[in-house]
């Protein structure tokens, strides 16, 4: 009897827990790790990484399983009642629903490319905690290759015209924009040294890309019908913030050493080029040249999202230790303006590898651009109004954009370093060619900035670019091999306009009789012969 | 006085060649120091419940807020640092409520962000450099 009273006395004073907090059993966890001396990484940096980094969102198993599994019910619940019963896939806009082939099958790569990068980092960190964040952000990765290859299935299942949603992995291999997804998220985000990985996929990639890419695109994205993408997109990004703060502590885990700042600056200068050069140009397009009904300029987007907010918020604060403003941020702010336009051009001359419908800007969207890049109409307009007159959407006309560019002296190159195609002669953007011999061949490169990282590193662009690739090619019958075409074997998937009469078959674009060149061989920039 | 974080305040209020001009003046082609945080929440039965009845009465005491409906989201930009209490939230929900719920749908941020016990904290300190970690946890 007095045990019992004493059992109850101690109870009452000590209660047992009905529940555990999460945050301390995430604290409690971080005792139960191995204790090295000295820890030999498979995947090496030239930093030293601080073994008492932390990671800010105190994840355990249990709640990270649990938050995620509700994401999932709410985004796949959504997708597969309410939206389904509203047939959300058919009343997007064609154009939108056009390029969201490409939007959600590149992003697809960058899912691939990071499921790498956090990976090799969660080898290369000391510190338990740090690992615990990078070892969550390979899951989410993971998680992000199925959504975004979801929107892609969701669109081939409920989409008017899903030719392209179906098969876009196999249709990337000829499209001119994609090599400039290999080499931001792909090769950036998961070669050369750990931390400069972690630079460009959380610091750049993710804190700062990403918020114009995933959450601002989702703007857009519902302006044009599209309430499958905001859905899946803005679920995506609730796993980015972690992805964000996991880049942050990167950085504080290399900053209380002396030597940090002899690599940070060029790592970060470096990170910020290469995702810049192919998302700045590539969402501006997607935004602007997507969609039918606009939300804002990009230019402007660009400036809230990254220099004002990535740029002010997390670099600027920074400045305080020592990190300057990147040399090429005035060239990357010019590029926010016109990059997009000059990409454009080259997507719309090149349509046929693209794989999706696309049309020429109508008289509303040409005043639309004017007013808000003034000056567009005399350098792009006038192009396109020629190109319309010309034929451009006649399956009939034989005509083609990048024959009439080239025939007009103004070559199409391909950068090697960024990977995507420029033409030096018509570019507003921040273009300074150069065309660099080594090894007995010449290299074009856009400006300096690429240029200067290929020079460095050589080894890490040994590809063959779309030209040197299909040199030699019929036009149509590459279209052919990529599997461009619809189920009745000879109408393309790709088209120049959005119509569902006089779409283009392979010998419409045979009658074009575009043998693949290579440009530096054309226009005899390559070395004479003495 | 406007607002100096609302959506459109500075450049972007310009249009056209304004835009332009400001935008790649030198002025602005150097790194900017912001104060701010930013903070992106999914549209949901409970993050409106939170932005109404948590976010915008802070507005009072900081007039630095800014609550921006931006269809399928709410942007949000303040000095200094948001702090959403999820004990606070349950109580206005009705329904057990954890940071980690909250998490489900906080879809970016720009500016350090953690959990701290029950908390959703996003600060412009520089956690681990300005600030030691240690003082949050």
């Amino acid at each position: 009897m007095s045990a019992n009273m004493a059992v109850k006395q101690a109870l009452k004073a000590n209660p047992v827990p009905s529940s555990v907090d999460p945050q301390e059993v995430h604290k409690w966890l971080q005792d139960f790790t191995w204790d090295f001396k000295g820890k030999t990484a498979k995947y090496p940096t030239k930093y030293e990484m601080d073994v008492n980094t932390r990671e800010q969102f105190k994840l355990t198993a249990k709640e990270y399983a649990r938050m995620e599994s509700i994401k999932e019910e709410r985004q796949y619940g959504t997708l597969l009642d309410g939206l389904d019963r509203l047939d959300a896939g058919n009343k997007v806009h064609p154009k939108w629903g056009e390029v969201m082939k490409l939007v959600s099958n590149f992003l697809e790569t960058g899912e691939y490319g990071a499921i790498a990068g956090s990976a090799l980092l969660w080898d290369t960190a000391q510190s338990p905690e740090q690992r615990n964040g990078y070892l969550a952000q390979v899951i989410d990765e993971i998680r992000h290759v199925n959504q975004t290859a979801y929107v892609n299935y969701y669109y081939g299942k409920h989409y008017y015209d899903p030719a392209g949603h179906t098969n876009m992995r196999q249709l990337r291999a000829i499209n001119p924009l994609y090599p400039g997804v290999k080499r931001a998220f792909g090769e950036g985000f998961l070669a050369g040294d750990a931390v400069e990985s972690s630079i460009n996929l959380q610091l750049v990639g993710e804190a700062c890309f990403t918020n114009p890419l995933i959450v601002s695109l989702t703007e857009w994205a519902a302006a044009n019908g599209d309430e499958i993408t905001p859905t899946v997109f803005l679920s995506i990004e609730t796993d980015e913030l972690r992805h964000m703060a996991n880049g942050y502590q990167t950085i504080v885990s290399i900053m209380n050493n002396p030597e940090t700042m002899k690599y940070l600056q060029t790592d970060l200068d470096n990170a910020f080029w290469t995702q810049h050069k192919f998302l700045t140009p590539f969402v501006g397009v997607a935004l602007e040249y997507g969609s039918k009904y606009k939300v804002e300029p990009w230019a402007k987007s660009w400036n809230r999202w990254v220099y004002e907010d990535w740029a002010g918020i997390w670099l600027g604060r920074l400045q305080q230790f020592g990190v300057k403003t990147p040399k090429c941020l005035p060239d990357a702010k010019k590029d926010a303006v016109w990059a997009h336009h000059d990409l454009a051009l080259l997507a719309l001359a090149l349509w046929p590898l693209t794989g999706i419908r696309m049309e020429l800007p109508d008289s509303l969207a040409m005043e639309w651009f004017e007013a808000n890049y003034p000056g567009w109409y005399n350098h792009y307009g006038k192009i396109y109004e020629e190109w319309r007159a010309a034929g451009f959407e006649d399956p009939k006309s034989g005509f083609c954009g990048a024959l009439w560019l080239m025939e007009r002296g103004h070559g199409i190159f391909v950068d090697h370093a960024s990977g995507l195609p420029f033409c030096p002669s018509l570019a507003k953007s921040s273009i300074k060619p150069r065309f660099t011999e080594y090894n007995g061949k010449r290299y074009a490169f856009a400006e300096p900035y690429g240029e200067r990282q290929w020079l460095l590193e050589p080894e890490r662009y040994e590809f063959q670019n779309f030209f040197e690739q299909f040199e030699g090619w019929e036009l149509s019958d590459l279209v052919k091999a990529a599997g461009g075409v619809r189920s009745d074997g000879k109408t393309l998937i790709a088209q120049p306009h959005l119509r569902d009469t006089d779409m283009w078959t392979l010998d419409d674009l045979k009658r074009i009789n575009l043998t693949i060149p290579d440009p530096m061989k054309i226009l005899n920039w390559q070395p004479v012969a003495q | 006085m406007s607002n100096v974080n609302a959506y459109h305040a500075g450049t972007n209020g310009k249009e056209g060649q304004d835009f332009i001009d400001d935008f790649l003046s030198e002025e602005n082609s150097a790194l900017p120091t912001s104060e701010a945080v930013v903070l992106a929440l999914m549209k949901t039965e409970e993050i409106d419940a939170v932005v109404d009845e948590m976010i915008k009465p802070q507005m009072e005491d900081n007039p630095t807020i800014a609550v921006e409906d931006r269809g399928g989201y709410w942007w949000i930009k303040a000095n200094g640092k948001i702090v959403i209490d999820c004990d606070e939230a349950t109580e206005l929900l009705g329904k057990k409520y954890t940071v980690y719920d909250l998490l489900v749908n906080v879809s970016t941020t720009v500016g350090r962000a953690m959990t701290l016990g029950n908390q959703f904290i996003i600060t412009n300190e520089l956690l681990g450099l300005e600030t030691k970690v240690e003082s949050v946890y």
